[in-house]
């Protein structure tokens, strides 16, 4: 995709859902401290998603797929919310979290890696057993002991969301462009027949590979119990679907070999925004439109899919793209 | 898509899931409380088995050639939608049942169409379809029927007659004629051909574009079946809550079924006996007493228990064939 297309999208799009949802500025002041919170709500909201969708860009570069995503940030919400809230919280429930979320990451990927089980349905098959579990611990009990644990509100606050993002899509995502180890990824994406000829370790590429899946679902946990409070077992629902829409969105290729980390960052955004522009626009569907606005998020979310990947691979058609899965 | 002699993974798969479905059946008869009917128990698995069975004979054509489809519950909820809106306005069962099919058949041949002309993957429009079908439903639901409060409700029993007096029969008169196809028509083993191989398939002067385009014709008409019984079933139509996963347990019964994820393998009765297996191993843990918050867990080992093992005995195999 043109690296300006994305940005411009979403700039476009936060200028219509302004101008919809009726909100008039008298002076410079008061749209700037308007735009700050709206960045800051945006950034907070879209805090899980962005960080997942971090490693789901990783994942989908080795022609790959995590469905289990959304499962995984819920077991591990659910498993925590079952420690008792107090200081203690963070010397318990937090490190049994991280070794948990790692755990699930690498099952799913050993299974790939050491028993040749496609993505699709290892994850498939992780998502609903994973999601069982939340069952398992949690019953029909929604908890929610997060925010009476010191310090724990803090994640789910512009700076927490924000020292996170910067973490992973500044740093990490930084280092990662010029790693040898992307390029590994990338090449085992491509082919990994090739790969496996030219020395990389595949097997423990792919599980590293799910394993940080794992531990960005941890992240993405906290942020989000910190920002919603409660936890019940189907908290997160459809985040995977949520997530891969926006990473392809944002240009990454499914076949795998190719992505952007920062596309993955702008595609989340233009969801979100959509979303909450939507949600801003309410007043004026209700007066002007036969159905409810919200409605129209599902379809306009299937056409940017459909129309961000269709620019996409059009602007790559002089490479060979296989049409077909 | 069995045409020939079933590869030797495939007849394996088969046979592990007739046995397994069978020990899953003495488990229940075992397992039975006093009062309870075993008779009952198989005449209830028909109405209950039949939307994931027909749904996945369609699913099986569309993954055979390598393709997925992510939105057929979405497309479930238009059909559904659409079926809603008709028995408000008064019209016979019968139309309402057709167009029901019919729905389903155009949208996934919608699907099939915006493959072929885009040279997109099909994973990713099936994936836009997901979440753009359901919208459609739910702002078709808001703009036909006057003040829509979230559902419809389906009172009259004629227009229950499909989901709840003939399910078993249709759901029989289905498959039967569908392995009966399968068995002596060409379409299925073209599917098979482009499964194995786009480029062979172009090579050998066959249009792959429209042979996967006809597997979503196929697939949607099977759908449309499905979606009727499904929405027979149900009082109450809910747009935004109808069929919710129901895209997963489908393709969760074809590939425990055998057919290959990735093309170029599967069959209609190995779906079947999939969805069927995954039927029986939730009555028999409900009969054995398993607390359902369990329940999805053991599915879902269960599930990658079968297809990790059945991977695992292939390994070796596939690890030679890429050293070839």
């Amino acid at each position: 995709m043109r690296h300006w297309l994305l940005p411009l999208i979403l700039l476009a799009e936060i200028a219509f859902f302004t101008a919809l949802s009726g909100q008039s500025f008298s002076s410079t002041a008061d749209a700037v401290s308007y735009f700050r919170s709206y960045f800051a709500d945006l950034l907070c909201q879209s805090a899980p998603v962005l960080l997942i969708a971090f490693g789901m860009t990783i994942v989908l570069m080795t022609a790959g797929i995590d469905l289990s995503v959304g499962s995984m940030v819920a077991l591990v919400a659910c498993v925590m919310a079952s420690f008792p809230a107090g200081p203690e919280f963070w010397w318990t429930a937090v490190p049994l979290g991280l070794a948990l979320v790692l755990l699930l990451g690498a099952t799913n990927g050993a299974l790939i890696a050491w028993l040749d089980v496609p993505p699709i349905i290892t994850t498939l098959g992780t998502m609903i057993l994973y999601r069982g579990l939340c069952f398992v611990v949690m019953g029909d009990l929604e908890k929610s002991p997060f925010l009476s644990v010191p310090g724990y509100e803090w994640l789910g606050q512009v700076s927490g969301a924000a020292l996170l993002l910067i973490f992973t899509f500044g740093l990490a995502g930084f280092w990662l462009k010029r790693s040898r180890w992307l390029r590994e990824i990338l090449m085992l994406g491509g082919n990994p027949i090739a790969a496996r000829y030219a020395g990389i370790p595949v097997s423990r590429r792919l599980i590293q590979t799910y394993g940080i899946v794992g531990l960005l679902a941890f992240l993405a946990a906290l942020t989000f119990t910190a920002r919603n409070s409660s936890v019940s077992a189907s908290s997160l629902t459809g985040l995977e679907l949520q997530v891969i829409v926006a990473v392809v969105l944002g240009g990454t290729r499914v076949q795998g070999g190719a992505g952007s980390m920062l596309g993955t960052f702008y595609g989340v955004l233009i969801i979100a925004v959509m979303d909450e522009g939507l949600r801003g626009a309410a007043q004026w569907g209700s007066r002007n439109l036969p159905f409810k606005i919200s409605h129209l998020e599902y379809i306009l979310l299937g056409m940017l899919l459909i129309a961000g990947v269709w620019l996409n691979t059009r602007e790559r058609s002089t490479a060979k793209t296989p049409p077909s899965k | 898509m069995t045409h020939g002699r079933l590869s030797p993974s495939l007849r394996q798969r088969l046979l592990f899931l007739l046995a397994g479905n069978f020990l899953l059946l003495v488990g229940i008869a075992i397992t039975m409380k006093q009062g309870g009917s075993f008779a009952e128990v198989l005449t209830r698995c028909g109405p209950n088995v039949a939307p994931v069975v027909l749904a996945g004979l369609g699913m099986t054509g569309i993954i055979c050639t390598g393709a997925i489809d992510l939105s057929i519950a979405s497309i479930i909820v238009v059909s559904g939608t659409v079926f809603g809106i008709l028995v408000q306005r008064q019209w016979p069962p019968l139309l309402c049942f057709v167009a029901c099919i019919g729905t389903a058949l155009l949208l996934s041949a919608a699907n099939g169409l915006l493959i072929r002309k885009l040279r997109l993957p099909a994973i990713i429009i099936t994936l836009a379809g997901l979440a753009l079908y359901r919208g459609v439903a739910l702002v078709l639901a808001d703009v036909s029927i006057p003040g829509f409060g979230g559902s419809i409700d389906i009172q009259r029993d004629e227009y229950h007659a499909p989901g709840k007096q003939f399910a078993t029969l249709i759901l029989l008169g289905t498959l039967g004629s569908a392995l009966i196809w399968e068995w002596f028509a060409v379409t299925p083993r073209r599917w098979l051909a482009l499964g194995s191989s786009e480029e062979s398939c172009r090579l050998a002067g066959l249009n792959p574009h429209a042979i996967r385009q006809s597997a979503f014709v196929v697939g949607g008409l099977f759908l449309g079946i499905a979606a009727v019984i499904y929405v027979t079933q149900i009082q109450f139509i809910e747009p935004a809550r109808l069929a919710l996963g129901f895209e997963l347990q489908v393709i969760g019964a074809v590939i425990l079924g055998g057919t290959n994820i990735f093309g170029g393998e599967g069959s209609y009765a190995g779906t079947a006996l999939g969805a069927l297996f995954l039927y029986f191993t939730g009555q028999w843990m409900t009969y054995a007493g398993v607390s359902p918050y369990f329940q999805e867990a053991i599915t879902g080992a269960l599930i990658i228990g079968v297809i990790g093992l059945d991977c695992a005995l292939h390994r070796k195999r596939k690890r030679m064939e890429e050293l070839a």
